[in-house]
């Protein structure tokens, strides 16, 4: 995008300052890092689902090792190909930290209104499948941003829309066999363990596949400058 | 239209050259950001971009570190107070111009 030599719209101006947002993901590790993520949580919904109630998988300390472990893994790993990679292929930035907390708070919020939304759900007998839809098509949304960025990533939208659409109208028998019939908590059947156990599974699979291609993309078609000049 | 056109005389000419206010929007953006960085979204050469930036420099929008990465030397570069504030008025003006 390069402003012509007649003037310059307010439009690109506005894209320009866009870009360096869209940077953060041209190696695809943002989307590896979220994939990482709902896989990892994936796994520990299935070893809780699949071992008896004192097994380890089910104490309160084994969900803050895990998550420390999950966090440890991603901040490092996605510093070590960004330093490796990224910073000396098509340069360094550093954001803005005055406007972190935005996404933070976002994520503070849907963390706290989703399990909310949970029991409502439950508590209400509401049919399983709506919330399920919604929060699948909460994840495709949120990956509009990154669709936006390469007009293959449009595959992944589409299947990450489908995904929940193909959930909730699967057999409520087979959605719970996915769950192996229990429930994690005991507010929440094992319909809805199964159909969320399924949507952030494929949903992190998607993610980490779109993830694997942006970096393999990325690799192809960049190479590190001998040496920088100015 | 007397008002546009005076809006449009009023433009930050430091800015408003194409190079530099690619280089001025992607750096606002940012808390900081390095040569390598800035010549892969422009797609401008080493010495186109070394120019611009040294102009940017002399209106002191531009704030230039040299460091090191390792044994291989970095240009970071950051826009500075007077330079967001310049860019921001540059927004404001081109709004009111187009």
């Amino acid at each position: 995008m390069q402003p012509s030599a007649e003037g310059t719209s307010m439009s690109q101006v506005e894209g320009f300052l866009k870009l360096p947002k869209l940077y953060d993901n041209i190696d695809g590790v943002t989307e590896l890092c979220i994939g990482f993520m709902c896989l990892a949580w994936t796994l520990l919904a299935w070893l809780q689902m699949h071992t008896p109630e004192g097994a380890v998988w089910h104490r309160m300390y084994t969900l803050f090792i895990f998550v420390a472990v999950m966090c440890f893994i991603t901040h490092f790993g996605s510093k070590a190909i960004k330093n490796r990679i990224t910073y000396r292929r098509t340069g360094y930035v550093e954001y803005r930290r005055d406007k972190q907390w935005v996404p933070m708070a976002i994520a503070a919020a849907v963390a706290a209104l989703v399990p909310v939304g949970l029991f409502v759900a439950s508590r209400r007998h509401w049919h399983i499948a709506t919330p399920v839809c919604l929060i699948g098509l909460g994840i495709a949304a949120f990956y509009i941003p990154y669709a936006r960025m390469a007009r293959w990533r449009w595959a992944t939208f589409g299947a990450m829309v489908a995904a929940p659409l193909v959930i909730a109208a699967l057999p409520a028998e087979l959605v719970e066999a996915f769950a192996n019939h229990v429930s994690v908590f005991s507010a929440i059947p094992a319909t809805a363990v199964g159909a969320y156990w399924l949507t952030f599974g494929i949903d992190g699979a998607l993610l980490m596949l779109s993830g694997g291609i942006g970096l393999w993309l990325y690799l192809r078609h960049t190479q590190a400058p001998a040496q920088e000049g100015r | 239209m007397n008002q546009q056109i005076r809006a449009i005389a009023e433009l930050d000419r430091v800015i408003h050259e194409p190079g530099r206010l690619m280089i001025a929007a992607l750096l606002f953006a940012v808390d900081r950001a390095d040569f390598l960085y800035l010549q892969h979204e422009t797609g401008m050469n080493k010495g186109t971009l070394s120019s611009h930036i040294s102009r940017l420099e002399e209106a002191r929008y531009v704030d230039v570190e040299k460091t090191y990465r390792g044994k291989v030397p970095r240009t970071l570069l950051r826009l500075t107070a007077a330079g967001r504030k310049a860019f921001e008025q540059y927004r404001r003006d081109l709004k009111q111009a187009l």
